[in-house]
């Protein structure tokens, strides 16, 4: 599947470092937002809701939502505005012009996202010890769940980016789409305090089975089976990361 | 390389914007060595014809081979082999001069401490050396002109492509890229060059080939295309309307 690796590898480290090499904008303001959402969510307000049936404090509730939220739009965010300034100038054609093969193009393009998604979570996770001692209950479980949701929305990003014609175009799937779907998903709430038509709905939100991996993962509670989120996650994965494939194949906004 | 004779092969070759026939049933081939002009007015189908061949443009119809590579089944073979300089400068923003072609040489599988030295010749050969550490914004439109040079060369590939190299370029400049460029051809390279400078083509090409509204209207050695007359005005005779040229 990789038959260049060298080039593979300059251009996932060529999205990697860009991200880093902007981290006041790419990696500090989730942590910040963050850290005010534990605060008044989890410890000024969560500390008066009553969430005895799962077990867990509302602030531990909330950190793994807080993780997946950010994990979905720093990917999102990373390959959509990488990919998309690319076409704006044009500097596309480096890659284009290289002999990457498109499944080697998305595996280094998504990586910037991978790995931005990666830091900004375990940040989200290492500021909520500042209000709580968590520890992690599956780690390896946990690692699955963030390397195939941001793969998803890493590939998610770059077919937004594709798509999009103008700078207000890009985050149109972000704002309208990703986001509410993430809140209704159970982000910050859990399935069991919602009414029977919303549960039904929520089953049909993907964003449900993700968010539900990452809290088990974390706190060791879901309110679905785990092997259930981890198919879901994985089938996303590999349908995202393809079709991604298959856009930069038939170039897709790419090739005139 | 599979087919050592042969650098570019095009056969049938016809292309579409929407409803626009941008090229027409095109065929020719560019000999290994060869020292290739290709000619037409503007919007003629020249670039077209090369973001055909690097890949950056899809097809309807026909077949275009590198060295005997299908450059859309065998892709990354026919890329390799290839270096455009394309008309416009595109690089990376975020980039210095001297990342951005340790990079572009890394996405060609060549090894960084190659890729950093590759670069440190082309930088020195161009006379980009002050500007290193510099992002692409700080050069002028000549020193631009060098670097899409540069970066089109740092894989050293067999064929390079050349979009109209040296316009808006100043004398010296022109010269400087003409001398390389016959260096060039002389050491086995294949180039393929179009320009709307009919002297540029004259003085460095072997072969031309001139298209007009997406079809070949002539094509040839350089002996046999200007039979003792000059480029300018077989160019003018077989594009333009009012001297019988080729139209629609």
């Amino acid at each position: 599947m990789i038959n260049n690796p060298i080039g593979t590898l300059s251009l996932s480290k060529r999205e990697i470092l860009r991200f880093f090499s902007v981290a006041g904008q790419t990696v500090f303001p989730p942590l910040v937002s963050s850290t005010l959402f534990m605060y008044i969510f989890g410890v000024a307000i969560g500390s008066r809701l009553d969430l005895s049936s799962t077990g867990m404090t509302y602030l531990s509730f909330i950190v793994p939502g807080l993780m997946t939220m950010h994990l979905i739009s720093s990917s999102y965010e990373n390959t959509s505005s990488s990919l998309f300034i690319a076409r704006w100038h044009n500097h596309i054609q480096e890659v284009l012009l290289s002999p990457l093969s498109y499944f080697e193009m998305v595996l280094g393009l998504l990586a910037g996202g991978v790995v931005r998604a990666m830091v900004v979570s375990m940040g989200v996770f290492l500021v909520s010890l500042l209000f709580a001692h968590t520890v992690i209950q599956n780690p390896l479980l946990l690692l699955y769940f963030i390397l195939t949701i941001s793969v998803i929305f890493s590939c998610a990003g770059m077919m937004g980016a594709l798509w999009a014609e103008d700078f207000g175009m890009l985050n149109v799937w972000n704002v309208y789409l990703i986001i509410p779907a993430v809140f209704l998903g159970g982000a910050f709430h859990p399935i069991s305090i919602l009414s029977r038509p919303l549960k039904i709905f929520s089953a049909f939100n993907p964003m449900f089975y993700l968010i539900n991996g990452v809290r088990f993962s974390v706190t060791g509670v879901s309110d679905i089976p785990v092997q259930f989120c981890a198919a879901v996650s994985l089938l996303m994965a590999v349908f995202f990361f393809y079709s991604t494939v298959y856009l930069f194949k038939i170039g897709y906004k790419l090739r005139t | 390389m599979r087919n050592s004779d042969v650098a570019i092969s095009i056969k049938n070759l016809t292309k579409y914007y929407q409803a626009f026939k941008a090229l027409d049933n095109v065929s020719f081939r560019v000999k290994r060595g060869d020292f290739f002009a290709f000619l037409g007015p503007n919007g003629a189908g020249k670039t077209t014809t090369i973001n055909v061949v690097t890949g950056l443009s899809n097809y309807q119809t026909g077949q275009v081979e590198v060295f005997g590579y299908n450059t859309v089944v065998e892709y990354p073979q026919s890329r390799r082999l290839i270096g455009l300089c394309t008309q416009e400068s595109n690089f990376d923003p975020f980039l210095t001069i001297h990342q951005l072609l340790v990079y572009q040489a890394g996405y060609f599988g060549i090894l960084p401490h190659v890729a950093r030295r590759r670069a440190d010749e082309l930088i020195e050969r161009f006379q980009l050396l002050e500007k290193r550490n510099c992002k692409h914004r700080a050069l002028s439109s000549g020193m631009k002109k060098r670097l899409l040079l540069c970066r089109a060369l740092i894989h050293d590939p067999e064929i390079l492509i050349l979009d109209e190299p040296t316009a808006g370029c100043d004398l010296e400049l022109k010269f400087l890229i003409w001398d390389y460029l016959a260096q060039l051809n002389k050491e086995g390279k294949t180039i393929f060059l179009t320009t709307h400078y009919m002297e540029e083509a004259e003085k460095l090409c072997k072969t031309i080939g001139i298209i007009n509204h997406g079809r070949i209207v002539r094509i040839g050695e350089k002996k046999e295309v200007l039979q003792d007359r000059s480029l300018e005005s077989v160019f003018l005779e077989v594009t333009n309307p009012m001297n019988g040229g080729n139209h629609d």
